[in-house]
């Protein structure tokens, strides 16, 4: 036998035996602290109220909205075809299933954004990308599409545009009917002219 | 970095072409490793020709224990990659009747159309048992489709079933290959008169 066949065995040994000092690394690599701090301070990680009442109205099936506050606040209220994951759970495994499936965008609420928030900021962390907070929670929510105020009537037109699709919005969620007018109709009054009466007789 | 496609690196529609070159390389291995003559292929199951075990054993112990480096050295994600899933009971059937037909036809799939390429007829009367048989499994696929699909285990490995860690399954598997090789080697040179050492 060849004495070459038996420096191959002794290296395979030698590598194979070298993979128990392998060290083990996390399963899950994190991003990198700078490349995560230039992202927290970018604008594009939220998305307006608007524009996730937009999408919602829309049917977008791209659009999944995570609702982080507890689930007691979830059951009392929240926003249409929300998955809910409370904030203490959300880098379970299971919890992992529902971010970075392609072609969708995670949207975090909570009343406010600060639970978004850290909900982003953890997932960020671990490495999913497409996860955004809608800004201003719940309450923004609440003011914004729920109660909208009309603007001042020196405001810019895109203004009113805006104020126009939230009380659209507004009647999608809320179901609030349509204002009518409750003036009455104006009776119609007919009047006739009465025929001029021929002049009879002579002069 | 990898695995390429899940992370992006190469687009999906590059699948079929690259699937393309990495057949032309595996036909061309088969070949060279010589699995296009059935008598190489049935000699493991008569005893006088191990070239089968000792490259199937060589790809599984260099695939394995590379892949550890390279998880190791973050060019393959071991996490990401896909695993077939486990049915016990239908895949122990599938094997018996896989290892028959190996022996009676003296070719497995792969091997049926590299010895088709040398112009070999029984390979080609092979091939065409082949389409027979897979016509004639879809036929009763219906009638069989419950125990295809049962003792489902999911995307396991030997790790996640044994929860012995995948070094101790590499280096045992590279031990018992080794073992393998050598005791094989002294077989054929007790069993076959002209016998051919490859230097290298």
């Amino acid at each position: 036998m060849n004495r070459n066949y038996f420096i191959l065995t002794l290296i395979m040994l030698v590598l194979a035996a070298g993979t128990f000092f392998i060290p083990k690394k996390s399963m899950q690599q994190q991003v990198k602290p700078s490349k995560l701090l230039w992202e927290i301070i970018q604008p594009t990680r939220y998305v307006s109220t608007d524009q996730v009442a937009k999408m919602i109205i829309q049917k977008d099936p791209s659009l999944e909205l995570i609702d982080v506050r507890s689930a007691d606040e979830y059951a009392r209220f929240s926003l249409p075809n929300t998955i809910n994951i409370p904030l203490d759970s959300i880098v379970n495994e299971n919890s992992m299933d529902y971010f970075g499936i392609p072609g969708t965008n995670v949207v975090f609420f909570s009343n406010d954004a600060i639970k978004a928030d850290e909900a982003w900021v953890l997932t960020r962390r671990l490495g999913f990308n497409a996860t955004y907070v809608m800004k201003g929670g719940l309450n923004r929510w609440i003011e914004t599409i729920i109660q909208p105020k009309e603007p001042a009537e020196e405001s810019p037109r895109t203004a009113f545009e805006t104020y126009e699709f939230r009380k659209g919005a507004q009647l999608y969620f809320t179901g609030a009917k349509v204002e009518t007018t409750t003036a009455k109709k104006a009776k119609v009054v007919i009047r006739r002219k009465k025929k001029k009466v021929v002049a009879s007789g002579g002069c | 970095m990898g695995p390429l496609f899940p992370n992006g690196l190469i687009s999906g529609d590059w699948n079929l072409v690259i699937a393309v070159f990495i057949g032309i390389a595996f036909g061309f291995l088969l070949e060279a490793s010589g699995f296009s003559s059935s008598r190489n292929l049935a000699g493991v199951f008569y005893g006088y020709n191990f070239v089968v075990l000792r490259v199937f054993f060589t790809a599984v112990i260099v695939a394995m224990v590379g892949l550890l480096y390279f998880n190791y050295f973050g060019w393959l994600d071991l996490s990401k990659i896909f695993i077939l899933p486990t049915f016990l009971p239908s895949m122990i059937v599938g094997g018996v009747v896989m290892g028959l037909g190996f022996i009676i036809g003296g070719f497995c799939p792969g091997t049926s159309f590299t010895a088709i390429v040398i112009g070999k007829l029984d390979a080609l009367v092979f091939a065409v048992g082949l389409f027979i048989g897979i016509f004639l499994f879809a036929e009763v696929f219906p009638f069989i489709e419950h125990f295809y699909y049962s003792g489902n285990l999911g995307n396991v490995t030997l790790t996640d079933v044994t929860g012995i860690s995948a070094s101790w399954w590499a280096f045992g598997f590279t031990v018992i290959a080794l073992a393998a090789f050598w005791a094989s080697w002294l077989i054929e040179k007790k069993v076959r008169k002209r016998i051919k050492e490859y230097k290298f």
